[in-house]
């Protein structure tokens, strides 16, 4: 006597539930390649599948063989270039700044606005003066 | 286990870009492949299409194969999907289009023409996932887990539906058994 274990389904017992030999043999039959099980069928069928990848390997391959090398390079032209950009801005800035403040220093400051706000002040000194008139009459 | 270590190199060998070894990969599972497609699907071509769209997307995912499980369980997977989703868009076929089907690629003359015609027919009336499962398990072996895991349900649930596609065939053709 074997101490091997035999677990449920793999003694050899009969599946209660199971289709039968000759009903199970025909769902076999009906789902076979139409074109019959034969070596030149399966040799068909593999070139078909082989045509394919080839074309959609090829695609996927080119993607990386044409990025890979240049990613590097790009990478480091990008970073370049961005390093360069904000240092010209950033001089453009400056210069502007430095340009606004030294107009600022030398323009001088307008008479005539010196002499409109006497005149503003002149009128509400006269009106403040009609004020006092009228109400002390 | 020898053929798992011999797949393992074919893989590795065909992730690094060598068609021939895919090609061997090909020749060892498309059989497998196409009876898992053909058992979604149904129809003799669209289990063509399904097989070479499967073997293409699992071609283009070999980076991501684990080298430490069975290829074939692997590839299985991705047909099945490939199927599936071919199933999805040709969802509407008569039970004449799929009696059809499965009627033109019996092999043996000596199988009576009316029992041929009447299994057909009985697998059309089948639903979809129960004919897969049937096929799946009955025909080709897989296991309920290993269905499950093809069909996107769980393996309790490929258990329930195969008892039940097996009662439903059985009614179906309970005449002619007797």
């Amino acid at each position: 006597m074997s101490d091997e274990l035999n677990f449920p389904g793999t003694s050899g017992r009969l599946d209660p539930d199971s289709l039968g030999e000759p009903l199970r043999q025909l769902v076999s039959d009906a789902y076979g390649p139409v074109a019959g099980d034969t070596e030149a069928y399966w040799a068909g069928l593999e070139q078909r599948i082989m045509s394919r990848v080839k074309s959609a390997g090829v695609s996927e391959t080119s993607w990386w063989t044409v990025l890979g090398p240049w990613a590097q390079a790009g990478l480091i032209a990008a970073t370049a270039i961005f390093a360069v950009t904000s240092v010209i801005n950033r001089r453009i800035s400056d210069s502007e700044t430095q340009t606004a403040y030294e107009m600022a220093l030398q323009s001088p400051t307008p008479e005539v606005d010196a002499s409109a706000a006497v005149l503003a002040s002149d009128k509400a000194s006269a009106r403040d003066a009609t004020f006092d008139y009228v109400l002390s009459h | 286990m020898r053929i798992p270590d011999e797949e393992r190199a074919l893989a590795e060998k065909a992730r690094a870009g060598d068609h021939n070894a895919f090609a061997v990969l090909v020749r060892l599972h498309q059989r497998r492949a196409y009876l898992v497609a053909r058992a979604i699907v149904t129809v003799h071509e669209d289990a063509e299409d399904a097989v070479q769209e499967g073997f293409v997307r699992a071609y283009q995912a070999l980076d991501r194969f684990d080298t430490a499980q069975a290829f074939g369980a692997w590839l299985n997977r991705i047909v099945a999907n490939a199927a599936l989703d071919l199933a999805r868009r040709r969802k509407v076929r008569t039970t004449d289009e799929l009696s059809d089907a499965l009627q033109s690629p019996f092999r043996d003359p000596a199988v009576d023409a009316e029992l041929r015609s009447r299994l057909a027919e009985a697998l059309a009336e089948l639903p979809e996932r129960a004919r897969s499962v049937i096929v799946l398990h009955d025909i080709e072996g897989f296991t309920h887990v290993e269905i499950g895991e093809m069909l996107g349900i769980p393996g309790g649930t490929a258990r329930s539906d195969l008892h039940h596609a097996r009662q439903k065939l059985r009614g179906l053709l309970q005449d002619l058994r007797g």
